[in-house]
């Protein structure tokens, strides 16, 4: 193999396929890339040959062709450092001594047998979907954070697809909260089937996917155990999460007694002023909905305290439906969600203190979140 | 030159008087004047307070109820009611609290507050207690006796002196004098055991205690009987705590008359602790994230192992099965073994605070039920209402 590439797209590309490579294994290949060049383009692969792989394929000038690994660390911080020049990579094929050099540096990495490397299968299914990438980047980014982090419960360490004709659901849930976006599909979708996606692949996903020119294609394999997110420069492939994904319609209130409508900006700000004081009380922020009286705009106060700290009260303007409500809830948990929301206004919809909160973006009815309050002493 | 001398220590020690009958009267005046016991009626009931009046007779509280009316069978029995008094309690330590920042509850009816410092003259820490004493009788209409002194054990002696609804200011320097002619039995924390081998060593008054030999103390009660003897002279340097800095932890134990082999038996005394600890959270609405459990074998040899939750618990329930799964846990460990002692304990207390989750309609279920049985022993006592113990159930 010997092969000249742009030290830029070298590393961005390197940069991509290494957030598949997992911190710790038993397979030590899997710390490495494969770097395969041929045709004029290297293509870079990386997986933990459990859930994920990314490939990512970069421009070069092909001498000879030929396939490699190295070690994903290793490689990325040297590449990464080099100044923005022409590398070359020559690989001694007996030795398997990959040398790389870039305007006077120069250094030899040690390479691993390719044919070693866990291959990433082929994902092939009828019915793939086309989505553009801002629109699934945007839906990605309202319902991963949602997924849980701990695998008690696996199958809610996902992001549910129900895929329709027209559109498709995403919905992620940890136990304590849910959130549910409705992706339209202009073009449509071939089949109606539900898949469980590791979230942990879509945040990856959504890191790539601003770079994409052209739309995302989303397959599923026959036998709905992957499926393959290809951008055209690069490649997701996930292994699907099998099992039943909760049924989350029955989480979401049909009904509140209270509708709490504010600014999201506001809401945000007042919800991390408060978060500072409710740091060392388990995150709880305290939020007071009071109607207001002919004339006068209701109110909503937003309060925290800390034990033998002090305390953080903020009074924003509310549009408020309803009677007056008390409810508490984490702060990361508000925050997290208020990240997402891109309209101006949210509602927030409550029942009880200790009844689901629903938040919905005012005048977008595709997002819905649930977030279950904290049973706290008023 | 001439440097200040330093301002004298001064703690008082303020015992609501026959506090429960004095509630109960201001529900009932017809009460006033009369000999009341307040308890249930029941065959193993005791008595909770008796009025003077009843003493009287050599009624008092923790006596069996038929032998208080035996003594004194006009005596007029009222049920207690706990709501009340803890309304009162709460109003009488509000004053306490305005009277001085360091103020300790020991008690419904009992407080000690630090008045070292307190007003300009020599005799500002007696003014403020006479000033909350008027405060308690003119906003509460209860009598309370105050002790002053220079140290907690002396001030709680002192109040004693001082019923009923009286003062008693033991002069500055002077608690050493005004413990030494009195009994032995008048020093809290001296058990009828300790009394007896005093009494056999010819000790009659806290005078004589003081001056005892300490080597001989040692001997005979340990480290314990130095304490004795120095909190006899008026030396005890425990500060009072202040309320604000609350309990880091609550528990309970519980040694047996016999050694216990029987494991549901040992999960039963488990689930007796869950609940009064449980009580105890939620009567000072506090969670706790460790459960602690405390095992001792017959041989003395004594285990603890812990479990932290990153949910802290509350209900009896979540109290209760994480003890029994300690146990559990110990007896893998260590093979199963009689049990002479056997403890429960919640630590790294936090707010009352918990998220819920959408499966939680369990924990919600368990917490009004917690509540609802708190606020029946509140009103109608502890004995009034215990949990079903089917066998099967329970231990899931």
């Amino acid at each position: 193999m010997r092969v000249a590439c742009q030290q830029d797209q070298l590393h961005r590309g390197l940069s991509a396929v290494s957030r598949a490579v997992p911190a710790r294994s038993v397979l030590p290949i899997t710390q490495h890339v494969l770097v395969e060049a041929d045709e004029g383009r290297i293509k870079l692969s990386a997986t933990d040959a459990e859930t994920i792989a990314i490939t990512y394929t970069i421009p070069a000038t092909v001498a000879q062709s030929g396939a490699i690994t190295m070690p994903s660390r290793l490689l990325s911080d040297f590449v990464a450092t080099l100044p923005r020049d022409e590398i070359e990579m020559n690989l001694a094929e007996r030795s398997r001594q990959v040398s790389l050099s870039c305007a006077r540096n120069a250094a030899s990495i040690g390479g691993m047998d390719p044919d070693e490397f866990p291959p990433i299968p082929p994902v092939e299914g009828s019915g793939a979907i086309a989505i553009e990438a801002d629109r699934l980047r945007q839906a990605l980014d309202h319902v991963v954070f949602a997924a849980a982090t701990d695998d008690s419960r696996p199958v809610l360490t996902g992001v549910h697809f129900a895929i329709g004709a027209a559109s498709i659901r995403l919905a992620a849930a940890d136990g304590f909260r849910l959130a549910v976006y409705e992706l339209e599909l202009p073009a449509g979708a071939p089949q109606e089937r539900e898949v469980i996606v590791p979230a942990r692949a879509l945040g990856e996903l959504a890191r790539l996917l601003p770079e994409a020119e052209q739309p995302v294609t989303m397959t599923v394999n026959a036998a709905q155990t992957q499926v393959l997110f290809d951008l055209g420069h690069a490649t997701l492939v996930a292994n699907l999460i099998q099992g039943t994904f909760p049924n989350y319609q029955q989480l979401i209130p049909a009904s509140s007694a209270t509708r709490t409508e504010v600014s999201v900006g506001e809401f945000r700000q007042e919800t991390r002023l408060a978060s500072v004081f409710a740091r060392d009380g388990s995150g709880i922020v305290r939020l007071t909905a009071t109607p207001g009286d002919a004339g006068s705009p209701g109110r909503l106060l937003v309060t925290a305290r800390a034990e033998e700290v002090g305390n953080n009260e903020g009074e924003i303007d509310a549009i408020i439906a309803g009677e007056e409500a008390k409810i508490a809830f984490n702060s990361r948990y508000l925050i997290e969600v208020l990240n997402v929301i891109t309209t101006d206004r949210v509602a927030i919809e409550t029942s009880s203190p200790s009844a689901p909160g629903v938040l919905r973006p005012v005048g977008d009815d595709r997002y819905v979140h649930v977030v279950m309050p904290m049973f706290v002493q008023w | 030159m001439t440097i200040p001398s330093p301002i004298p220590r001064r703690i008082a020690h303020f015992d609501l008087d026959t506090f429960f009958v004095a509630v109960e009267r201001l529900k009932d005046p017809t009460l006033v004047g009369q000999p009341v016991l307040v308890g249930g009626r029941g065959p193993r009931s005791v008595v909770a307070t008796a009025s003077y009046e009843a003493r009287v007779f050599g009624c008092h509280s923790a006596q069996p109820m038929t032998q208080a009316l035996r003594l004194c069978p006009q005596a007029i029995v009222v049920p207690p009611d706990f709501a009340s008094y803890r309304t009162a309690s709460e109003g009488f330590h509000a004053v306490l609290r305005e009277a001085s920042p360091l103020v300790e509850s020991v008690g419904l009816d009992e407080a000690y507050a630090d008045l070292t410092g307190i007003g300009v003259a020599a005799d500002g820490p007696r003014e403020a207690a006479e000033a909350a004493r008027r405060r308690v009788r003119g906003e509460l209409g209860l009598a309370v006796s105050v002790g002053i002194a220079g140290s907690r054990t002396v001030a709680k002696v002192a109040s004693d002196r001082a019923k009923p609804d009286g003062v008693l200011d033991v002069p500055v320097g002077g608690d050493a004098v005004f413990l030494a002619p009195l009994p032995l039995r008048d020093l809290p924390f001296l058990g009828p055991r300790a009394e007896e081998r005093l009494r056999a060593a010819g000790v009659r008054t806290l005078g004589q205690l003081a001056q005892l030999d300490e080597r001989w103390l040692l001997a005979t009660f340990g480290s314990h009987g130095l304490g004795l003897a120095r909190r006899a002279r008026g030396i005890d340097p425990e500060p009072v705590h202040s309320d604000a800095r609350a309990a880091v932890s609550v528990s309970r134990e519980v040694t047996f008359g016999e050694d216990v082999t029987d494991l549901d038996r040992l999960r039963q005394v488990l689930r007796a602790h869950a609940e009064e600890i449980g009580a105890d959270l939620r009567a000072s609405e506090r969670r706790a994230r460790t459960v602690t459990l405390k095992a001792r074998w017959p041989d003395f040899t004594t285990f603890t192992r812990g479990a932290t939750f990153g949910q802290p618990l509350q209900t009896t329930e979540q109290l209760s099965s994480a003890g029994a799964s300690l146990l559990d846990q110990l007896f893998v460990q260590e093979g199963r073994h009689p049990v002479r002692l056997i403890g429960l304990g919640a630590t790294n207390l936090v707010e009352d605070a918990v998220q819920l989750g959408f499966e939680d309609g369990r924990l919600l279920h368990d917490q009004q039920l917690d509540r609802a049985i708190d606020e029946i022993r509140d009103r109608f006592g502890n004995d009034a209402l215990w949990r079903g113990l089917a066998p099967r159930r329970r231990w899931r």
